[in-house]
């Protein structure tokens, strides 16, 4: 049984070398400090790029025709777009929902040509969630409902193109009975930042781009979500309602790149998370073998009142225990300020980066922030007295094999 | 063995081995303890005292021969055998007091009781112990702060705190002075006659084998004179 006195010896055995369990408790909150900020570096940097991929086109979900997670062939249509989307934005938990379609073509001005995507989009639907469009430089206007034969291109395309607002582009794409030409005006020209993204845009009104292909209706209908983290749970809910031959899938599957880029950073934080760990698992785990071997004499005397080997692992798992709360707070005290700072302040890497960067036509954030709240109290709760539980079990088996009689007789 | 008989030892021999050394620190003892001794064994160092102590307190076990403590076969009980009929029976007395230090003296004999179980009543049995022991002045002390006498009749009160059958105390004098040893002593006399505790102390101390009524002498590790005594009367002094 473990009582008042046990824990009364416990909290006092840790003043016994006040200098000693003073460094151990420093070491712990450094390890967990470090620990936060590669946590809070980690969900800002994975929620940057997830928002990244999701307001760059890809949207959290995605409806689409059941053949294109395999084909990815933009020529597939939804079964019925307008019903699709309708139930989309009942959903509770949308954000905002813009249906698309895409078709690769060719954009021709005089002698020069430029192969692009051809998007078909619903203007204002884009405007509210596509980043690319509303976060661009714009010069002259972005498409309006209603629209016909305009377009807005990327600014790379129009200078590769050497075009400029209101001249007329010749567009040639693949439509559904063959090869298909049409005349565009330019409306706008976008300025991403990103040159990669600059030189395939090409966005036309949804109605002109099932007239120029053929192909009526959207192809896929990009949903926001007002949070992230419920993507799977919305995703189901979606799927139920959706008829037979579409599909929702999350960004992970439009966005391959970018899952795989947040997923390897997440393992690369967590295997510096977990060296740390050890490492204070190492340290505190040294300080407490060695505080077992200074009481060995002490255990024994308790042994041979008649304590028992569990008794002796709760006395060292208390002190475990306090070490791990002490830490917490340490831990707290550093990283909380450090992680405030890099959740307010950010890490700017516009100037490292020479402009805006875009992966797969993702248009990430310049500033990383990292993310902060309640959650670092747990997390340095858990990092702390996981590691202390973790560095007590060695000593604490090792208290438990002593013989009484030995450590009487030779301590 | 009669109902009478606490500890009885036959043949009993305890090898320590060293790498290839082997140490024969007792070389068959045949003895008994009855319930209401208060037994000195004496004996040169090296003599087997210790190592007897040590088997009867359940710390360690024999090497071959029968050895019955309380009515529990030592050969045949486990660690936690042992363990459980330390906490239940045996009380201990170290020549180095070994109380723990980070604790007061309340705490000391209150923290044997909360191992054996006792739950809220503890700290008020505690108290009475030291208050019946003469040590009420000390309840609040830490052993850093106690005369190394003071801290021996402490370590009597936590030994005797859980009711033991037997108290089993390992040169309990050797590093207190004339007086205090005097007053320990009586102290132990005392709970012998007054509550019927049985008592074995392990001793090179006369003052020890002055207060004895029975007398075991070990020499290498036999028991070559077993007598009983008219000990010195408590009131005596």
């Amino acid at each position: 049984m473990i009582g008042p006195v046990s824990v009364k010896y416990a909290v006092r055995g840790m003043f016994r070398h006040l200098r000693r369990t003073i460094l151990s408790v420093i070491g712990v909150g450094i390890g967990v400090a470090i620990g936060q900020f590669a946590a809070s570096w980690m969900g800002g940097a994975t929620e940057m790029q997830i928002r990244a991929a999701s307001e760059s086109g890809a949207g959290h979900l995605r409806v689409v025709p059941a053949a294109w997670p395999e084909t990815r062939e933009n020529s597939l249509r939804l079964t019925d777009w307008r019903k699709a989307l309708r139930a989309v934005k009942r959903l509770p938990g949308v954000r905002l929902a813009a249906p698309r379609a895409r078709a690769t073509g060719l954009l021709a001005f005089g002698n020069r040509t430029a192969g692009v995507e051809v998007t078909g989009v619903e203007p204002a639907a884009e405007r509210a969630s596509n980043r690319i469009v509303a976060r661009s430089r714009l010069q002259g206007r972005y498409l309006s409902e209603g629209d016909a034969g305009v377009t807005v291109v990327g600014a790379a395309l129009a200078e590769r193109l050497d075009t400029d607002l209101d001249d007329d582009l010749m567009v040639t794409l693949s439509g559904k009975d063959g090869i298909r030409s049409a005349m565009l005006r330019i409306v706008g020209i976008l300025s991403t930042g990103s040159r990669d993204l600059d030189t395939s845009l090409c966005h036309v009104t949804l109605p002109e781009h099932g007239r120029l292909t053929g192909r009526e209706g959207g192809g896929e209908i990009a949903v926001l979500l007002e949070d992230y983290r419920r993507v799977e749970r919305a995703r189901r809910t979606l799927a139920d309602q959706m008829p037979p031959g579409d599909l929702v899938v999350t960004w992970e599957v439009v966005n391959p790149a970018i899952a795989a880029n947040v997923k390897g950073d997440t393992a690369f934080t967590r295997f510096i998370v977990f060296i740390v760990v050890v490492m204070v698992v190492l340290g505190i785990a040294s300080a407490q073998l060695a505080v077992v071997l200074e009481r060995r004499r002490e255990f024994g005397v308790l042994m041979a009142l008649g304590m028992r080997g569990r008794q002796v692992v709760s006395l060292l798992l208390i002190e475990a225990v306090l070490t791990g709360l002490a830490g917490a707070a340490v831990g707290l005290m550093i990283g909380g300020p450090v992680t405030w700072l890099l959740a307010t302040k950010g890490v700017d890497f516009s100037e490292l980066m020479g402009g805006e960067v875009a992966i797969e036509n993702v248009l990430l954030d310049p500033v990383v922030y990292g993310s902060f709240g309640p959650w670092l109290i747990w997390y340095a709760l858990g990092v702390s007295l996981a590691a202390t539980l973790a560095a007590a079990v060695y000593p604490a088996w090792f208290a438990v094999r002593t013989d009484p009689a030995e450590a009487l007789r030779t301590v | 063995m009669n109902e009478t008989t606490l500890v009885e030892a036959k043949d009993v021999t305890k090898v320590y081995r060293t790498g290839q050394v082997a140490v024969h620190a007792l070389r068959g003892v045949t003895l008994e303890i009855h319930d209401g001794d208060f037994a000195a064994i004496v004996g040169p160092s090296g003599s087997g005292k210790t190592t007897l102590l040590n088997l009867v307190g359940a710390l360690d076990s024999v090497t071959s021969g029968r050895l019955t403590v309380l009515g529990e076969d030592m050969t045949a009980l486990g660690r936690r055998g042992k363990a459980d009929l330390r906490l239940r029976s045996l009380g201990f007395v170290f020549q180095a007091y070994n109380l723990i230090p980070v604790l007061t003296a309340r705490e000391n004999v209150e923290f044997v009781l909360e191992l054996q179980g006792v739950g809220r009543e503890r700290e008020s049995r505690a108290g009475q112990v030291l208050r019946e022991l003469g040590l009420e002045d000390l309840t609040d002390r830490r052993p850093p702060e106690m005369s190394g006498g003071q801290q021996q009749r402490v370590a009597v009160a936590r030994a005797v705190a859980s009711r033991p059958r037997l108290v089993l105390a390992d040169e309990p004098t050797a590093n207190l002075d004339g007086e205090n040893a005097e007053v320990l002593l009586r102290m132990m006399r005392s709970l012998n006659a007054e509550q019927g505790l049985t008592f074995v102390l392990s001793t090179h101390d006369p003052r020890v084998v002055a207060h004895a009524r029975r007398v075991v002498t070990l020499v290498d590790g036999r028991v070559a004179r077993d007598e009983l005594k008219e000990p010195s009367r408590v009131d005596d002094e």
